[in-house]
Formats: C-alpha cells, sequence, structure tokens
C-alpha cells in the first residue's frame, strides 16, 4: 500500500451518499453528448483516434472486469479482442453469413472460447491460472498464424468488410459510440448487480466466498465468459474499423496494451478502463508525435503513475473529487 | 446441555485421521456434539484443533474417518457444499473482504444465501438493506457500516466475520480462535455476543480457543486435544479437576 493515501477500495455501498449501484445518468449523458459533439467536430485524423480509444475502453473495461473483481489475471486477452475480429471474418469468408451476422458472430465466437479456455483457467488460482492464459493465448496466436488456409495467416484477412461499414468516419464513430456505451452499462450493470457481488466477494477472497457458499470455479468462469464476451465486441469493432484482421489482433502487444491500461486507469476500480484507454491512447499518440524512443517515454510515464499512485488516475480522480466535496 | 432425545447429534466424527507428509495431525479422532451444545476444544499448539475445523468445514480431506453433520455424512464436499449444510465458520485470522465497507460484507452474506446470487438486478440488493442493517445493530457495527474493513479494527473485523457468518442461518457454528489478538475487554464482549446469539438461536457451537477464562465461561463441555488426539473430554468443572490436563495444558498457563 503507498503512503499517504487509503487503500484501494471498490465503492458500492448502497450506504454512500449517492446509491453507487444505480447508474448516474446524468454524467453518462454528459459524456456520451461530449463525445458525440466531439465526433462531428473534429478532423478525420483525430476522429480515428477518439474511434480507437472508444474500442479500447471497451477491451480495457472487459479485461478489468476480471483484473479488478473477479480476482483473475488474464495474460492472453488478447485472445478474445482478436478473435471477434476473426470471427466476423470467417463467418463471412467461410460461411457466406451476411455482414450483419457476422457482427452478432464475433462476439460469440470469443465467449465460446473464454468458455473453452475459461474452464481450463479457474482449474487454477493466481499466477499458475495466468500462465495458463498465457498458454492458451500463445496456442491460439499459433493456429491463427499458421493455419493458412482458413486464416490466411501473417497476411490476414481483408475485404471481408467495407471499411467503417463504408460510413464516413464521424458517422461510424458515433456508431461506435452507441456499442461502446451500451456494451459498458452492462458492464456496470454486471459489477454492481447480485451476480457481481458474488463475483467481487470470490475476487477478494475465496476461501471466505466458499464459507457463504460460493464455488470460486463456477463464478470465476462466468466472469470469465462474460469478459470474453465483451472483448470480443470491442474485437469485432476494431475489425469493422480496420476492415481487416492480423494475427497481431491477437497476440501479445495488444494483451499487454489492455494490461497497461487497466494498471493505468486504476485497479477496483469500474472506471479503470475508460480511464486507463485514454491516458494511453492519448500517451501513444503524443509521445509518438514528439520523441524518437516514444514507448520509452510511455514506459517512464507508466513506472511513475504506479509508484505515485497505484490506485491510478481513478484514485487519483477520486481523492481530488473527496477533497471538493469535504469543502462546504 | 439439553441433549433431545429424538434428534441426532450436530456433530458425529469417527476415526478421523490425518497426516501432513509424516506429521500425524489428527490421530484417530471421535468427538459427538449434541444439537444445540456449546462445545470448547482446548489444547496446545499443533495438538490438531485447527486441522479438525478445517476438515469438518470441508478445506481439508481426511485421510481417514466419517463426519456426519446433523446425521448427513460428509464425503469429499468442498467448503461451499458444506456450508450450504448449514456450517458456519470463521478463521483463526478473520477472514472478510478487505476492500468492501463493512455494509457490503454483510450484503455479500445476505447475497449469498438469498438464492439469487447470478441476478443482474440491483433492486434485488436494495431489498436487502434493512436486513443487513438490522444484523450489522445485533454485532453492534452498525456505526461502521460505511468503514472500509481494512481500516476497521482487527477485533472488529472478527466480529464482522462473525455476523457474516450468522447471516447465512446456518445450524452449527465453528469458529477457530474466536478471541485471538483481542483485548481482555472485546473479548469478552465479543464472546458475550456469540453466547447470547448462540442461546437464541439455538445453535450447535464448536470453538477452539486458547482464553482459558473466555473457555470456561462459555463452554458446556471441553474436549481437550493433543498430539492430534482427543485427550480428554467433560464438563468443564470435570477438566479443570483432571490433573493429567493440568500437567499438559493448564499449569503452563494457567
Amino acid at each position: 500500500m503507498a503512503r499517504g493515501e487509503g487503500p484501494p477500495t471498490e465503492s458500492g455501498s448502497a450506504l454512500q451518499g449517492r446509491d453507487a449501484y444505480s447508474i448516474n445518468w446524468r454524467l453518462v449523458a454528459a459524456v456520451v453528448l461530449l463525445q458525440a459533439i466531439l465526433l462531428v467536430v473534429s478532423p478525420p485524423l483525430l476522429v480515428f483516434a477518439l474511434i480507437e480509444v472508444m474500442i479500447f475502453a471497451l477491451y480495457a473495461s472487459a479485461l478489468n472486469l476480471l483484473l479488478s473483481f473477479s480476482g483473475m489475471v488474464s495474460f492472453g486477452h488478447a485472445v478474445y479482442f482478436g478473435l471477434g475480429a476473426y470471427g466476423l471474418a470467417l463467418s463471412i469468408t467461410h460461411f457466406d453469413f451476411p455482414i450483419a451476422l457476422g457482427i452478432v458472430a464475433g462476439p460469440l465466437v470469443a465467449a465460446f472460447f473464454g468458455l473453452i479456455y475459461g474452464i481450463l483457467c479457474v482449474q487454477l488460482t493466481a499466477i499458475y491460472a495466468a500462465m495458463l492464459t498465457l498458454a492458451c493465448a500463445e496456442v491460439t496466436y499459433a493456429v491463427v498464424f499458421q493455419w493458412f488456409d482458413v486464416t490466411g495467416g501473417d497476411s490476414g484477412i481483408s475485404g471481408h468488410v467495407p471499411t467503417m461499414l463504408g460510413l464516413a468516419p464521424y458517422q461510424f464513430g458515433l456508431v461506435v459510440l452507441c456499442v461502446v456505451t451500451v456494451a459498458i452499462l452492462m458492464l456496470w450493470r454486471v459489477v454492481y448487480s447480485p451476480l457481481g457481488l458474488t463475483i467481487r466477494a470470490v475476487g477478494q477472497n475465496p476461501a471466505r466466498a466458499a464459507a457463504l457458499g460460493h464455488g470460486r470455479k463456477s463464478i470465476q468462469l462466468i466472469a470469465f465468459v462474460i469478459s470474453a464476451f465483451f472483448s470480443g465486441v470491442a474485437g469485432t469493432l476494431f475489425g469493422i474499423f480496420h476492415g481487416n484482421v492480423f494475427p497481431d489482433y491477437v497476440g501479445v502487444l495488444f494483451t499487454v496494451d489492455g494490461l497497461l491500461m487497466v494498471v493505468l486507469g486504476g485497479l477496483y476500480s469500474f472506471g479503470a478502463g475508460i480511464y486507463g484507454a485514454i491516458i494511453y491512447k492519448l500517451l501513444d499518440n503524443l509521445a509518438a508525435h514528439y520523441f524518437q524512443y516514444w514507448q520509452l517515454v510511455v514506459g517512464v510515464i507508466i513506472v511513475v503513475v504506479v509508484l505515485v499512485s497505484p490506485s491510478g488516475i481513478a484514485g487519483l480522480v477520486r481523492r481530488i473529487v473527496d477533497r471538493f466535496e469535504r469543502r462546504p | 446441555m439439553t441433549v433431545n432425545a429424538i434428534s441426532q447429534p450436530a456433530l458425529k466424527v469417527r476415526g478421523l485421521h490425518k497426516e501432513f507428509g509424516r506429521f500425524v495431525a489428527l490421530d484417530s479422532v471421535d468427538l459427538t456434539v449434541a444439537d444445540g451444545e456449546i462445545r470448547a476444544i482446548i489444547g496446545p499448539n499443533g495438538a490438531g484443533k485447527t486441522t479438525l475445523i478445517n476438515v469438518l468445514s470441508g478445506q481439508i480431506v481426511a485421510d481417514r474417518g466419517s463426519v456426519e453433520i446433523a446425521g448427513r455424512r460428509l464425503s469429499r464436499q468442498h467448503p461451499h457444499q458444506v456450508a450450504k449444510l448449514g456450517v458456519g465458520r470463521t478463521y483463526q485470522i478473520s477472514s472478510t473482504l478487505r476492500r468492501m465497507t463493512v455494509f457490503d460484507n454483510m450484503l455479500c452474506a445476505h447475497n449469498a444465501v438469498s438464492g439469487n446470487w447470478f441476478s443482474l438486478r440491483a433492486g434485488r440488493l436494495r431489498a436487502m438493506e434493512d436486513a443487513v442493517l438490522a444484523d450489522l445493530k445485533t454485532i453492534e457495527l452498525d456505526g461502521l457500516a460505511n468503514q472500509v474493513v481494512d481500516d476497521i479494527s482487527h477485533g472488529d473485523r472478527k466480529r464482522l466475520e462473525f455476523g457474516m457468518v450468522l447471516a447465512t442461518r446456518p445450524k452449527v457454528l465453528l469458529l477457530d480462535e474466536p478471541t485471538a489478538g483481542m483485548g481482555l475487554r472485546e473479548r469478552h464482549e465479543l464472546i458475550d455476543l456469540v453466547l447470547a446469539v448462540t442461546r437464541e438461536r439455538r445453535l450447535t457451537l464448536v470453538f477452539v480457543e486458547h482464553d482459558i477464562d473466555v473457555v470456561f465461561k462459555a463452554a458446556e463441555s471441553i474436549t481437550v486435544m493433543a498430539l492430534g488426539g482427543v485427550f480428554a473430554e467433560g464438563k468443564p468443572d470435570e477438566i479443570a479437576a483432571n490433573s493429567a490436563v493440568q500437567d499438559i495444558y493448564l499449569g503452563g498457563n494457567a
């Protein structure tokens, strides 16, 4: 625990002033409206960046369900992100699905693999489970990379869906905004519901949860599948955004991106994925623009943030809000 | 101690044996606890008390022997399955959800036994609020409802853990050193609470305890364990008068 700040906590008590289990619709409306305006008025290059941020906010939020709440670590979450995009592509190229059906297939394929791999991974705990997620990811990457006839191997698949569905960037941005908003609200519903409380109890203390009557494996599996599904939604959007899919989408770099976003955003907070995606993509773009060794700069910033505020951006925001609220 | 002739014993243990490597943690332990009885388990460190509790709650599977809870025989059930049979346990080092508030901890306990733990309706949680607050009042922690468990005192955490166990409506309570590490006053306040609730709800209570004052205040009968086996068993005054027990246990500490 860092000095000078409380331990990371999970907000959610029904007694804390505002009922934390209900959605702050005003805040949601304000953010969505702001984002919609940004999308409409920004030049295409910025719109592309905003779309990427939104997609990654969903991906990181889905991963955050595991990291912050279910007590699991996934070192291979890009698999579910990437399989969303592959599910979309393959269902169209190999099964002649219409595009609309392919879009539905993407997240379902991700969730299906989440179920299969999840069944394996919940048999173990802690670092052993994490290593197993990594192993599953490596296997998936190898298959996707080498099964040339089906996946196109290194050259991936493209042309199966018009880039951004043939919409103007801002129009596609608005579509992504709708999907991501609904998906993140659904994740919120999961976390702050009886099911979410169960997942959090198991995640924080499996022994106590067991003494209360909850079996760890089944509940962690549920969380894993939900997380894989929403990662798949993000991946499907990403596939449509670029109109293609490559083995990189299931690769380790996308996994690391997600993990860094959550840690940067702040573990044990629902907003971690959202804050993290915004900051990380901002850093990524700015640093790449100004520095030759931009990855080094991003790395140093992450180290500093983690040292200064282990509870990430979310912890920082919470402390600032607390300070304001304490003042009369 | 009132033993109902019709009712089965709450707990019936026969020939329980457990080894860790070459260390014999439990050596053919027999134990019968009647329904509604308050039983203390005492003994020096390494006597096998916690191992016994762990076997009874499904944490550890014994090498040999049988455990029956209210007539139902345990066979390799997992802890969460044993919990559903009506066994509530607390740990030597209190086991709570430390990043959540006291209120949410108790909410978790209510949620666990609501039959709707998989629901996505937040309204179900709000509907539990009154019951949660009532339970917090019972254990006198309602004033700390909004505190994060990491920030409350050790004693309050033990109290909360006990309260969470109660909220699952167990029939048998297994408390592993309920007052360990607490101050003298806290210690007696907690044990008074445990006794009051146990009697009021007619629960069966089995507790491991090192504090001899607490043991003799609370227990209706005492099992003394040593070297993995049951060394002596009887009413508190019998145990107090047993010179062999005094030699191995009470002598050094009393």
